[in-house]
C-alpha cells in the first residue's frame, strides 16, 4: 500500500494549507511542583496555554512478560502546552510536563524527536528538579537548567548551584523570569545552541 | 491517507512512516503511537468539501485544520485524551480528508541540524 502523498504525481487530495511544508518542533518544559511551568509556556505561547491528557499505559509491578500477563495500568497525565510559530513552516510546540518522578519512566515516548528540554528550577526546592535532570541526561537529550527568579534566589553563584544539582559539565545555566517572554526566548535560544553545538 | 512525502522511509534504517498508514487507519495496540502528539494536521480540499457529512467530532477536527493543528490541539479542542484525537485523526487521513505532518527527524532522532538552525534564527527575530 503507498500510502504516501505525492505533490508531484497529482495525489487524489490536495492540501488546502498550500504549498507549505509544515513542520513541528518541541521543547518540553520539566520541573517540580509550582515552579513556573505553566507561567513559562503561556509567556512564550501564541494562544492562551491549552491543557491536554495524555494516557501512559505501564506495565504493573512485577510483570516480566507482556505476551503472557499483560496486565498495563493507565495514567492519566494531564500536560499544558503552548505554540509558537517561526516561520511560515515551522511551528514549535512547549509542552509543560507534571514533574512528579514517579512519572520520569513514562516520558520516554513524549521525548522522542524533542529539540531539547528546559528544566526550571526554584532554588528554594531544589529537590524537585533532579529526576528530570537525570532523566534528560541518562536519555542524551539537550536540556538547559533554567533557575526561575523567584523571591530571594537572586545572587547566588553558578558555580555552587552547578554543584549542589549535579548540573553535568557543559550543560549550561541560564536565569529567566518565567513571566517574561524575552527572558523565556533567551533561554529557549541558549538550549537551542546548545542542542545545536551537541549535534555538530 | 495523505502524509507529507518527506516521511517516505528513510535509507538510514529509520522507520518514518508511522504504524497507522498501514492499519487502514485504526490505532490499535501500540499502532499509532508513532504519531506524536506535535505532529501537525491540515485538512485536506475533499475533507472541507466532506465535513457536512462527518461525524460532529470529525467535522470540528476538519474544520479547526483548515488553519494547521497539533494533535495535542485536537485534544484540547475536544476535550479528549491525546490517544482519543490519535485514533480520530488517523481515521480522517485514511480517508484522505486529513494531511498528517510529521517531524523531521535524522539518524539520532533528533531534529535536523538545518531544522534546529531556522529554529535559532527564528527565535533570535522574536
Ligand atoms: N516571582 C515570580 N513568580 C513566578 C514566576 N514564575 C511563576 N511564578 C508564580 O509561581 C506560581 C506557580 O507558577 P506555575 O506556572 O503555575 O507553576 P507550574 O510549574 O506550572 O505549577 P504546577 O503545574 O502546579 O506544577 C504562580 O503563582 C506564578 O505566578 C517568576 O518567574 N517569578
Ligand atoms: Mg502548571
Amino acid at each position: 500500500m503507498d500510502s504516501v502523498h505525492d505533490d508531484r504525481a497529482g495525489g487524489a487530495a490536495t492540501r488546502v494549507v498550500p504549498e507549505r511544508d509544515l513542520l513541528p518542533l518541541k521543547i518540553l518544559v520539566a520541573g517540580g511542583f509550582g515552579v513556573g511551568k505553566t507561567t513559562l509556556v503561556g509567556a512564550l505561547s501564541e494562544i492562551p496555554p491549552l491543557s491536554t491528557e495524555q494516557q501512559m499505559t505501564s506495565l504493573s509491578d512485577g510483570v516480566d512478560d507482556v505476551s503472557i500477563v499483560p496486565e498495563k495500568t493507565t495514567t492519566t497525565v494531564a500536560m499544558d502546552f503552548g505554540r509558537v510559530t517561526i516561520d511560515d513552516a515551522l511551528v514549535l510546540y512547549l509542552f509543560g510536563t507534571p514533574g512528579q518522578s514517579r512519572f520520569w519512566f513514562m516520558w520516554d515516548e513524549l521525548v522522542r524527536g524533542a529539540v531539547g528540554a528546559v528544566v526550571l528550577v526554584d532554588l528554594r526546592r531544589i529537590d524537585d528538579c533532579f529526576a528530570a535532570i537525570d532523566y534528560f541526561e541518562n536519555r542524551g537529550v539537550p536540556f538547559v537548567v533554567a533557575l526561575n527568579g523567584f523571591p530571594g534566589t537572586e545572587g547566588v553563584d553558578d558555580d555552587i548551584v552547578r554543584e549542589a544539582l549535579a548540573v553535568p559539565p557543559g550543560c549550561p545555566i541560564v536565569h529567566v523570569d518565567a513571566r517574561d517572554d524575552a527572558s523565556c526566548t533567551a533561554a529557549l535560544i541558549v538550549l537551542v545552541e546548545h542542542a545545536l553545538a551537541r549535534s555538530a | 491517507m495523505t502524509v507529507d512525502r518527506r516521511q517516505r522511509p528513510q535509507t538510514d534504517g529509520g522507520r518514518v512512516v508511522p504504524n497507522y498508514a498501514f492499519t487502514a487507519g485504526r490505532t490499535r495496540s501500540a499502532a499509532g503511537t508513532d504519531m506524536p502528539i506535535e505532529a501537525l494536521v491540515t485538512a485536506t480540499e475533499l475533507g472541507v468539501a466532506a465535513a457536512a457529512t462527518l461525524s460532529p467530532e470529525s467535522r470540528a477536527i476538519v474544520e479547526a485544520s483548515r488553519e494547521p493543528q497539533s494533535l495535542a490541539e485536537i485534544g484540547a479542542l475536544l476535550g479528549v485524551p491525546i490517544g482519543v484525537a490519535r485514533v480520530l485523526v488517523s481515521d480522517l487521513a485514511a480517508e484522505d480528508h486529513l494531511a498528517i505532518h510529521l517531524p523531521l527527524v535524522g539518524t539520532d532522532g533528533r531534529p535536523r541540524r538545518e531544522l534546529l538552525e531556522r529554529l535559532l534564527d527564528g527565535l533570535r527575530a522574536r
